[in-house]
Parts: structure tokens; sequence; C-alpha cells
């Protein structure tokens, strides 16, 4: 039942929040001051009560923006039938798995895959009837009646017979709670007639403190006693130093020492200028023996795409209906084509920082970090000790985005944070600049994909073969998963398997290619790639087929209500195919998971620079029970922004194992002037409730290429439509 | 040694007169609020307000704010209630929230100066600072909001 959450916090943040509220005014201080304490209790793992009224929430996911300190919490007010102004919420920092992992993400706490509210759902309806359970049942005793005759209604619990009430926190003062309660069952779960939360849009309980400078993140933490430590970090992955020349570092002012780690050079300063100037004057001769130096993501491209194309290369099957290669070798009429993605970086805003401060005997620490999984951080700061989890004192932060940057792999920054800090037995912060962090990133792999389907006389899709060339992301990501995965990479192939499509023979596989830089999940994850290359493809298919984009797609969605709902409904959001002039419009289908959506994109074209301009984009989401359909609207609009950044505008090249580009000049995300007019429908279908988050990256790709296809009547079959790239497409 | 001003009081720094403003005011004063992105003046999460017109910390050295009045988020106004922090609420702007203590003091320096901004003037003064998450289209309405308030 434990779990710890955020107080702790206070403690030693309270001198800085203390001295920039008293700047602004001294109000917050005062009243803080002047509240007595009033008794709290425990109903479950999930909710406390307090005599004053307020119902204390707790959550499990990791907030990165996403909204779940609000969607989460909301899910279990509703069975408890609690008061949502009387609600606070509360991150988890650590718990036990059993009662607070997520089943949707291999049952620990870790945050991916747009899976917060699919996975907690049930989870957390359960717990909030079971709290009210609880207070039903305490307030029967309390009152000699029987639980039967007790019902609530927000914030209060009553006996109607009697005209007896009780407000919630008044249960936290009762001499005695009841805890042992029958179980609770789905059948005691409120019908979807009576919610009066769920799909409501009450305001995201995270955002006053973000509009204030008040939310910290963990770059933001400060310890007493801190040294900051900046690092050099190799220029190629996999390289060593192997001589340091520290003079001129150790004589910048405030430079406490230089550590040689095996990896990287940390310099350890009182304050980070001095330990980021000190790591500026360093002289370091690095290895140059790293397999990485090769690397070179043109060439290496070229590569992939000629292993997606040999079809004696054997591919790893993802997704198997029939038999798409006799399909193929016996089809009458088969049309190919092959489509490219390269490296993306996830350019979260907030660079990556760790603290940590190891307890004297080197067996235990208090960690902040920034992490899409609690539970791996604290394995991964346990091994970095050599000690247990439960003496890792964990705090999980408010991320400053996350985006897949922080779902496995926080785990370095946080190692030579536990390392450097029981080395100089004094809590340290690791930071990475922008440049470490674009440098050093973990990217979203180059993929190539060959595409080969064959079209029946009537015009019909019935068969369809896609074949991914890329390194496997799970491996390098997660190698204890992927040793169990048999070499199915969920990373990297999942969007591919086309359920929504009836086809009749259809494979899809991986053709597992050696690592050329880290590689991770970002932002839609597999989707985003392999969605772009299916349906650019399905736009060929159409013109070869005599069809259109959106008759092709309602063919192959015939055996898909909810997918036919959202093609139809962005169809006529965006009066599809009637653009003003000088302006053509482009449609995908899109999955994510159980999410499905679709989106129109409507572009204009500089000929002379081979700049596209997204001038509007529209979208119909159905992903299930919509928990706060304004957060979710708000999710699926920064996904397609998100999206729409990187197909039109990010690469990341390497070359000699360097990776080319450093900060936001050469690495530019959208911005504001850039973007499109964006319009979202939630189509709220009754299915299960599944994420939002990043339903709207693989819908960008293929609605923006087939737009230009309409406009100019080129393919784009490469990804970043980068103004080079459409004027050599423009040419050919 | 610089003496800052910020947010309508007094400190001396101890640092190098080169220091960046942001490093003074997050790691010597404590006002973390004003955030890191780049350090290169291409992000603006940094963003703050030097004698009321928005700058970036990170590229401005203390030296030259010696003196001269520093406003960061924190100070914007007392109890968050500026009405381009009401806006960004009422408009439910932020999503991870990293960049809005910069996009705010950005979007309250532009309105100070032209208190109705047209549409491409807001975009154009917003346009030099980042929001990964996405929110842009959520800033621009809350923006048009603030406009006439301030
Ligand atoms: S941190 Fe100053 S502009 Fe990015
Ligand atoms: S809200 Fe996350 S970067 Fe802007």
């Amino acid at each position: 039942m434990s779990g710890t959450t955020h107080p702790s916090r206070r403690g030693f943040l309270g001198s800085a929040i203390g001295f920039a509220v008293l700047a602004g005014g001294g109000l917050q201080v005062l009243r803080d001051a002047a509240l007595a304490q009033p008794t709290s209790r425990a109903v479950n793992a999930w909710v406390t009560l307090s005599s004053d009224g307020e119902v204390v929430i707790r959550f499990a996911s990791a907030e990165m923006g996403q909204g779940v300190n609000t969607s989460l919490p909301m899910i279990l007010a509703e069975e408890m039938d609690a008061d949502w102004s009387r609600v606070r919420v509360e991150q988890l920092d650590q718990g036990p798995v059993a009662t607070f992992g997520n089943p949707n993400t291999g049952g620990i706490l870790f945050t991916a895959g747009s899976s917060s509210v699919e996975g907690y759902f049930a989870i957390m309806r359960r717990a909030g009837a079971h709290a009210r359970r609880i207070l039903i049942h305490s307030a029967a005793q309390a009152w000699r009646v029987r639980p039967g005759e007790v019902t609530t209604e927000p914030g209060v619990i009553l006996h109607r017979a009697s005209g007896r009430r009780m407000e919630f926190g008044a249960v936290a003062a009762l001499p005695q709670i009841v805890t042992d309660v029958p179980p609770v069952s789905d059948a005691d779960l409120k019908p979807r007639s009576a919610w009066r939360l769920i799909g409501t849009n009450p305001d995201r309980r995270d955002i006053p403190g973000k509009t204030r400078g008040g939310t910290v993140y963990s770059i933001d933490v400060r310890v007493p006693n801190m040294l900051y430590a900046a690092l050099a970090l190799p220029p190629v992955e996999g390289e060593r130093p192997v001589r340091v020349s520290d003079t001129r570092a150790l004589a910048v002012p405030g430079v406490a020492r230089v550590i040689r780690m095996p990896h990287a050079v940390a310099v350890l300063a009182e304050r980070w200028e001095a330990a980021t100037a000190a790591r500026d004057a360093l002289d370091v001769e690095w290895t140059t023996s790293s397999p990485f130096r090769s690397a070179d993501t043109e060439k290496d491209l070229a590569e992939t795409a000629s292993a997606a194309r040999d079809l004696n290369r054997p591919g790893v099957p993802w997704e198997a209906r029939g038999n798409a290669p006799d399909a193929i070798a016996a089809g009458a009429r088969v049309i190919e084509a092959e489509y490219r993605t390269e490296p993306t970086y996830h350019a979260q805003m907030e660079p990556l920082a760790a603290i940590a401060s190891v307890d004297p005997d080197g067996r235990g620490a208090e960690v902040w970090l920034g992490t899409q999984s609690q539970t791996v951080s604290i394995a991964a700061a346990a091994q970095a000790l050599e000690t247990t989890p439960d003496r890792i004192r964990f705090h999980a932060m408010q991320m400053g985005g996350g985006f897949g940057r922080r779902t496995f792999f926080a785990r370095d920054i946080l190692r030579d944070a536990l390392l450097l800090s029981r080395e100089m037995r004094r809590p340290v912060k690791v930071m990475w600049t922008r440049e470490d962090d674009i440098r050093n990133g973990w990217f979203r792999p180059a993929t190539a994909h060959h595409l080969q389907a064959v079209l029946s006389p009537e015009g019909r899709v019935t068969a369809l073969r896609h074949r991914v060339a890329s390194p496997s992301v799970l491996a390098f990501a997660a190698p204890q998963r992927w040793a169990a995965a048999n070499n199915r990479d969920i990373l990297v192939m999942e969007g591919t398997e086309s359920t929504d499509y009836a086809i009749p023979d259809f494979l899809a596989e991986h053709v597992i290619l050696e690592r050329r830089a880290r590689v991770s999940a970002w932002r839609g994850i597999g989707w985003g790639p392999n969605l772009y290359a299916r349906e650019a493809f399905i736009d060929e298919l159409a013109e070869a087929a005599g069809s259109d984009p959106v008759s092709i797609r309602r063919q192959l969605l015939a055996s898909s209500p909810r997918g036919l709902a959202v093609l139809d409904t962005v169809v006529a959001m965006s009066d599809f195919g009637r653009p003003p002039p000088r302006r053509a419009h482009g449609i995908s289908f899109a999955g994510y998971k159980a999410t499905l959506g679709a989106g129109v994109a409507e572009v204009s074209l500089n000929t002379d620079t081979g700049e596209i301009r997204v001038h509007r984009f529209w979208a119909a989401v159905d992903s299930g029970i919509a928990i706060h359909p304004k957060n979710l609207e708000a999710q699926a609009e920064g996904g397609i922004i998100f999206g729409l950044s990187g197909l039109l505008k990010e690469r990341i090249t390497i070359s000699g194992g360097e990776v080319q580009q450093a900060n936001f000049h050469d690495y530019e995300p959208m911005r504001i002037h850039e973007i499109p007019e964006v319009r979202i429908r939630i189509i709220e279908s009754g299915a299960p409730p599944s994420g939002a988050g990043e339903i709207g990256v693989p819908m960008t790709g293929a609605a923006v290429a087939n737009a230009v296809h309409a406009l100019t009547g080129k393919r784009l079959r490469q990804m970043p439509f980068t103004p080079d790239r459409v004027k050599q497409a423009l040419s050919t | 040694m610089p003496t800052l001003i910020v947010n309508g009081r007094s400190f001396s720094v101890d640092a190098e007169p080169e220091t960046p403003l942001l490093w003074a005011l997050r790691e010597h004063l404590g006002l973390t609020g004003t955030k890191f992105g780049c350090g290169a003046g291409l992000c603006g999460a940094c963003t703050v307000h030097l004698d009321g017109e928005a700058v970036f910390a990170c590229q401005t050295p203390i030296e030259a704010a010696d003196g001269r009045a520093v406003t960061t988020i924190e100070g914007l106004s007392n109890t968050g209630d500026h009405p381009v922090q009401r806006a960004w609420v009422q408009e439910q702007v932020p999503q991870c929230g990293y960049c809005q203590s910069g996009q705010i003091m950005r979007a309250a320096a532009l309105l100070a100066a032209n208190p109705r901004p047209t549409r491409e003037e807001i975009i154009d003064a917003m346009s030099s600072n980042l929001c990964r998450c996405g929110t842009y289209p959520r800033i621009i309405r809350a923006v048009e909001r603030a406009a006439g308030e301030v």
C-alpha cells in the first residue's frame, strides 16, 4: 500500500520558493504559515482524506505535459463521487508495482506509448469505487445504519431515511474507518449515464504553477551544499578519454575537481558557469577506435534502402495474414514503391539533468529526476550504487517534455550523478547543455520502406507487403526486453500491421540492421514513419487503380466502422479536394494503437525555393471515451504540430560518427509563424479510452506528401521534405 | 560586484561581470522560473524584462543589467494575475510548461509596448520563442485575449 509522493520536495526548496514568493509579495508564505495541520487519513493506496475536506488523489503516470495530473485523478474522483473542487492531486514518486504499475507498460511505473488513461482507466475507477465504499461503510458504522441505505453525492455521504449527511472530510476525523469492505466488481461501477466529471473540461491542475514559474523541473532542483557537474563527452559514441590535461580547468575559480570517468570527463564546481567554463578549458584526448567512427547517415541510409529492397535478405515477420509473397509473385498487377525517413531528435525543451545525494555509506541515495519511468530509474540507481531499490529515495520531477527521450534513457545521466555524488561526498547536479543533448541524443533511426501491392482487375488492393529496414530500437533502448522479444521490435514495427484495412494477403516484416547511432522511440514511435510510407503508397495505389484517395480508403476500411467514421468526418470537415486556388489537399488515415484518426493537410508550395507551406490541417480523432475532451484536443493538436515540424524541418546527420547539429540554429523545431491553422474533431465512439498524445504525429507525413503530389504530380519519398529535397523532386 | 535589481529588490551578485543573467537569476538568486533551453539566444525559454523590454537572459551579461530593472516571471505580478497569466490559464495554454515563463514574458512585453497588436504582430513577436509541445495555437489565442487588458 505504501508509495511516496512529493511533499518532501518542499523542505529543500523552501528557501528558493520563499524568496521567489517574497519578491512577488509574500502572500503565499504567510498563508502557508497560518495553516493549522488538519488530520489526514489514507483511505486506500490512491486516496487520502483530510479533515478539512480535501481529497488527495494520487496518480502513477509521470507528467510531461500530457495532462495526466488531471485526467487520471478525474477518473478516480468520478467513481468516488469526490467534489472536484476539493481534490488535490499528487504524482507518485515511487511505490510497489503490484499496486501502482500500468498493466499496459509491462506492469511497472512507466509512462509511454500514450497508455496512461488506457492502462489506468479500470484501475482508477475501481480505486475510486473502493474509496467510496469505505466512506459509505465508515459513515454507516458511525450512524449505526446498514451500508446499503447510505449513498453519496459529490463530496457528501447521505442517509436519506434519516436525513443525515457527512462531508467526506468528516470521515477523516472519525475515530475509526471501515477498510474491510466487500471487493469492488465492475458491476459496482457507475453506468456512463451517471458520470458527472468524465467528459467535462475542468482546468488542468498544473497550469497555474506553470504560468508563474513555480513548477519545479529536475533542472531547477537545488539542494544545500550541491555541486554542479558539466561533462566533457566523447565526440563519437564509444570513445574513451586517454589523456586529460586539466590545469587550465582547475584554475577556473570555483572548480572543485576534474574526474575522469570511463566514458567522459566530469568537471565539478560550485557554480554551473564555472563548471562549463572549466569544461571548455579542458584538453582531452579521446581514443579513436570506436566502430561508430564510420557512421555516416547518408551512406548508411543508402544501405538501409538496399536492404529493404533486397528480398533475399530475410525479414522478421511482424504481422502476416494470408500469404503476401505468393500473392505478389502470382499477381497480375504489382505496384512497388520505396519511402525513407531520416533520423530525428526529440528537442524536448528541458535539457537532461539529474540530481543525486548519495548517503555517507555510499549504498543509498536521494534522487531527483524527470523520467518517464520511476520504476526503471530506481532500478538503474540501485544498480549504479550496487544496492537495493529500497535504498533509493526518489523524486519523479515534472518533465520539460519527454517525447520518448526520457523513457528508459535518463539512466546514463542518473548514473553519472550518483557516481559523482558518491565520489565527492556531496549532492551533485549533472546538467547537459543543449549541445550535449543533441550531440549525444538518442534519435529516431532512419528507416527505409519497401512496399509492394497487388491490384485486382477491379482496382482492389488484394495483397500488401511492407518491408521496413532499420536498426532495432528495442535492442538498444531496452536490452532485457529485447532478449525476450524474439526479434520482434515493437518500437520500430508497430503500426505496419494495418489491421483496420481489409487486405486478404498481408505481410509486414523488419529487416534488422546494425545500429549506427543511439536510437530511441520518438513521439509517434514506429507509427510515424510506417504510416507515412503506407499512406503515401495507398495514394499511389489509388492513382494506379484509377480510384481516388478517399474511395480507396473507404474500400479498405469497409469492415472498420470507427475507421470509416474518422475518415468521413475529416473529409467533411476539410471539404476535401476543394482547396482554394494554388493549394492542394492530401489525406491520411492513421492509427495509434487503439486510437484512430484521419488528417487532411492543405498546402501550397513555393516552386522557386522548394518551401512547403501547410496552411490548414484538419483531424478527426477517435480515442474512445474522452475523459477530458479539451485536453485531448490539445494533445492531438500538439502532436500534429510535432509531426509537421519533423517532416518539414528536422534531420539529424552524422558524419565520421559525429552528430553534425549542435543547437536550435541547425536543428530548429517549428516556430509559431510556421504552423497551420489546426482543427480537431473528437469522435466519441464509446470504445474504451485510449491515448491521444501521439495520434497527431502519424497522420501528418502522408497528408503533406499526398497534398504535394496533388499540387505537383511529384511524390515526396524521403522525410524530411526540406526545400532542397522538394526542389529535387520537382526537377525529376 | 554588479548590483541587480530583480523584481524590485536589489542584490549584489558575487560573479564575474560577463556571467549570463540567466545563471545569476537561477543559481545565485534561486529564481528558477526563468529557464535554460539553449544558452544561445535561439529558444526564448530564458526571456525576462530588462527595463521593461524582453531580452534573452542567456545572452545578457550581468554587467549589462547592472543597476537596471530586471523582471522575471516570479515578479510579473504579485499573485499570478497579470492579464497575460490570466489569459494563459483561461486558454489552458501550457503542456509541459517549460517554455511558458519565456512565452509569457515575451507576450507581456509585447502588450506593454503595443496593447492592441494585430495577429501578424503577435505571431511576429512570439516567433523568437520555441514550444516543443505545440501550444502555439493557444498562445496566439491567449495573447489576443490578454490584448486590451494590459
Ligand atoms: S536559453 Fe536563452 S534563448 Fe534559449
Ligand atoms: S509547453 Fe512544453 S515546450 Fe512549450
